[in-house]
């Protein structure tokens, strides 16, 4: 048994390498040579994860990525507990359908990151694609549960279809944020894009700069949401976030909607300290 | 196990060599976070009126102690009340009605739970949010769900359930003194002394009561407590008196506390406190012992023996 399980690249090629094998309660239990013949893809041909990363350490519920893993998807997907650190960049579906444990990613991540998420936290140092906390292509429900932090801007479509949990993206998100959203939180400190919150049924999207309201939003008032001075009192103090008590004491204008369904969901949209 | 030198004076003070006999209750600790520390007050001192004892007023009540902005829930001035009942049922329909009453409708705050480890819990939230007529929503936070409650001013915001532990009721002491001024003054200051005290409150008001009570009655059946003529100095002539020569006040201090170590701790710094000019004796009051499992004896307390005082 050791402290840590460290996995690194060294043979990934210009294919992409699906290796949802690699999550932390998976290898918890796993020698080292298990772990190098555990199955993933590498360009759509099976392989084994010792072809393409090497591998120190075994039975430890702690796994890092040492090196760049922009092109290897599915990493943490479906985990249920552990920690798992990449210390550059991940690819597609990174921490997909997790229901707990910790992914802490030091540089970007694809698209899909966290999609169906239930549980557990997707820390991302840098920027989001397309898709975060979102549903799987077909599903009716993005994550039900967990928390996502985004240091970096996200893509488009950013909790869309979430049913619960928290999304909180420092910088900038693309088009559709929150789209159909069902419950749940998403929050974001920077602009967002085009198609906010549509068709959401209940649920707060959060924007400290700029949005373009839909029409099927009504304005309700300007006001100071207690939950979300409580939300980001809590944000601050557990991840350390520099959000500054301009947003957590702030006013916020609330729009409510999309009456083009439920009407229960709300677009806060920061005013103002 | 080594002996502990028990402490029989205090600046001249007698300490009687007696013992305070409490009971276990149930205990919820209540948030209150407001713009500023005056309506977080407020509405603590509403939530915890006519809450002196479980007698008549079916819980106890009273502000444990303010708290620092940098330790608050939402980062606004807070104030923290403790709250104890009989039973863990009851305890949320007390906490349904004064906060519902108190809470809810003082401007500006908002409720949390102060016992979020506690296992037993109790419904507040929940029941409290169809005040909202069905415009209610519901967020979680860090695990905790809250509900927010449309209201003319904005939101208010509760938590959807509420720890209750057991806790310790009927702590107390008193003071013996030569006369009603002096009485009061060390009751001050012992009350001033245990000020801020986390896990303990003084649920009689200003912390103190001057109508210690015995069970039941000499001449009315139906009734479930009267005046403890024992100690009071009028009775002395007339009735088997406790009061030592000289005495011709007394008052009475009640603790409630989240655990007997608490207790303890406060009874300690309180008595030191009260043993001040015009003081004749510190005592405390029991039932023999037959009725509460939870016994405070005040010379091991001063003698800094906390698990022997509370132990039977």
């Amino acid at each position: 048994m050791s402290d840590e399980i460290v996995v690194t690249p060294h043979a990934i090629g210009e294919h992409t390498i699906e290796a949802d094998a690699i999550a932390p309660d998976r290898l918890a239990s796993l020698s080292q040579l298990e772990i190098a013949r555990l199955p993933v893809w590498a360009g759509g041909r099976p392989a084994r994860l010792g072809d393409i990363f090497s591998v120190r350490g075994e039975r430890a519920s702690t796994v890092r990525i040492d090196g760049d893993a922009t092109h290897v998807d599915g990493l943490g997907s479906a985990m249920a507990g552990g920690t798992l650190h990449i210390e550059g960049s991940a690819g597609r579906r990174l921490g997909a359908g997790m229901t707990g444990g910790a992914i802490h990613v030091l540089g970007d991540t694809g698209d899909d990151a966290g999609s169906a998420m239930a549980g557990g936290l997707l820390r991302v140092g840098g920027r989001a694609g397309d898709r975060l906390g979102a549903a799987r292509a077909g599903a009716a429900k993005g994550m039900t549960g967990g928390e996502i932090i985004v240091l970096g801007a996200a893509g488009s479509e950013a909790g869309a279809g979430a049913r619960r949990g928290l999304i909180v993206v420092c910088g900038d998100v693309g088009a559709h944020a929150a789209r159909g959203m069902i419950a749940g939180s998403v929050i974001v400190f920077g602009a967002a894009g085009a198609g906010a919150a549509r068709w959401s049924k209940r649920g707060t999207l959060v924007v400290a700069g700029t949005v373009d309201v839909e029409p099927t939003f009504g304005f309700a008032c300007t006001y100071r949401p207690p939950h979300l001075r409580l939300t980001l009192t809590y944000l601050r103090a557990k991840y350390a976030l520099p959000i500054d008590d301009g947003y957590i004491h702030g006013l916020y204008r609330r729009y409510s909607g999309d009456m083009a369904e439920l009407g229960k969901g709300e677009i806060l949209q920061w005013v103002t300290e | 196990m080594d002996e502990i030198a028990e402490i029989d004076e205090i600046r001249g003070v007698a300490i009687d060599d007696t013992f305070a006999e409490a009971f276990t209750m149930h205990a919820a600790r209540v948030i209150i976070t407001a713009k500023t520390t005056r309506w977080a007050r407020q509405a603590a001192l509403e939530l915890t009126g006519f809450a002196t004892s479980v007698i008549a007023c079916k819980c106890e009540a009273a502000i444990e102690r303010d708290i620092p902005e940098a330790e608050s829930p939402d980062g606004r001035p807070a104030v923290s009340v403790l709250l104890f009942t009989v039973d863990a049922e009851s305890m949320g329909k007390r906490l349904v009605e004064r906060i519902g009453q108190t809470v809810l409708t003082c401007p500006t705050t908002a409720c949390f739970d102060g016992l979020p480890g506690a296992e037993t819990r109790v419904a507040v939230g929940r029941p409290l949010r169809v005040f909202g007529d069905g415009f209610q929503a519901s967020k979680v936070v860090g695990g905790t769900r809250y509900w927010r409650i449309p209201v003319m001013e904005g939101e208010f915001l509760v938590a959807e359930t509420f720890g209750v532990v057991k806790g310790v009721g009927g702590g107390n002491f008193l003071i013996l003194a030569e006369s009603a001024d002096a009485a009061l003054e060390a009751a001050e200051a012992a009350v001033d002394a245990m000020a801020g005290r986390a896990g303990v409150i003084l649920p009689f008001p200003g912390g103190i009561a001057r109508s210690g009570s015995k069970v039941g009655s000499r001449r009315y059946p139906e009734m479930v407590a009267t005046t403890n003529d024992a100690y009071c100095p009028t009775l002395r002539a007339v009735t088997t008196s406790a009061l030592p020569e000289g005495v011709h006040s007394v008052l009475e201090i009640v603790l409630d506390g989240l655990d007997a170590d608490a207790i303890a701790g406060a009874m300690r710094v309180g008595i030191t406190a009260a043993c001040r000019a015009g003081v004749r004796a510190i005592s405390a009051g029991n039932y023999g012992g037959k009725l509460g499992p939870h016994h405070f004896h005040l010379r091991r307390i001063l003698a800094g023996d906390d698990a022997g005082a509370a132990a039977r």
